[in-house]
């Protein structure tokens, strides 16, 4: 079981899915900035985050002052710059949680998942989509997934819930990856 | 002063294609009569999103929040693209 921490996109957009409640099966406790609990509204992400926080799965983190001075020295590398968008705080702040306690970053943000090519201390941060944790649930046997066409299956029943898509070249390389381990 | 971290070329060129492949999903999934139908905010709001991928950005300019936008960006059927 890992730690992982969550931004408003992720939880807004996997909120949406059917088969929402396997996340809390990947991991042990998950993050969320209060920040990020503020930008939920939607009843479907209201509801999942409220089961998720009683029972103890999702953890409100207690942010301090040296993690606020991250924050501001990331924001002034990387917020202005134009070709990386929706670099607001709620979902940077949830970057810093993951450099600072090594937990899975759970992202729809681009802007975020940008930095992450790059930026020379938050490179090493691992983010997940919520298409490599379908990935995760496959590996973890969590879903029941034995073909390839399975895999896509339970791709395409989120991106329906979600009303979602991903980049056709990381959909190709997940493909990949699940291809090879179906045939371990 | 903390100086800026840039991107390599070769990154930005291939967030350049990636951007313009996302731009042209939402475009394409987009309810166009119902964001027509909607307050000039809310449809400019949209408008943003649809053309440049930015939730907060989009939200800022509906007055949303991001989980309001979003089920706005849901009932006008314009799909999130990562």
């Amino acid at each position: 079981m890992m730690l992982g921490v969550a931004d408003s996109c992720f939880l807004i957009d996997w909120a949406r899915f059917g088969r929402r409640e396997l996340l809390a099966n990947l991991f042990e406790a998950i993050f969320v900035h209060e920040e990020v609990l503020a930008q939920l509204r939607s009843p479907s992400a209201v509801d999942f985050a409220s089961r998720l926080l009683a029972r103890g799965v999702l953890r409100l983190y207690p942010w301090s002052l040296a993690e606020e001075e991250l924050y501001l020295r990331l924001r002034d590398e990387v917020a202005l710059d134009p070709r990386i968008p929706s670099l607001e705080r709620p979902d940077l702040l949830c970057l810093v949680i993951a450099y600072e306690t090594g937990a899975v970053l759970l992202t729809e943000n681009l802007g975020i998942l940008r930095v992450i090519q790059f930026h020379p201390t938050f490179s090493r941060v691992t983010a997940w989509t919520a298409l490599e944790v379908l990935e995760q649930l496959v590996y973890r046997e969590l879903a029941e997934v034995r073909s390839v066409g399975d895999f896509l299956n339970l791709v395409a029943e989120y991106c329906e819930d979600a009303k979602h898509v991903f980049s056709r070249k990381r959909l190709e390389e997940a493909v990949e990856r699940v291809r090879r381990w179906l045939a371990r | 002063m903390v100086g800026k971290v840039r991107p390599p070329p070769e990154l930005v060129r291939e967030w350049e294609r990636e951007d313009e492949e996302f731009r042209e999903l939402r475009r394409r999934s987009a309810d166009w009569k119902f964001i027509e139908e909607q307050e000039p905010r809310v449809r400019l709001a949209l408008i943003a999103y649809i053309e440049t991928g930015d939730r907060y950005l989009a939200a800022r300019l509906a007055g949303l929040t991001l989980g309001e936008f979003d089920e706005l960006r849901v009932k006008a059927g314009v799909v999130c693209a990562t």
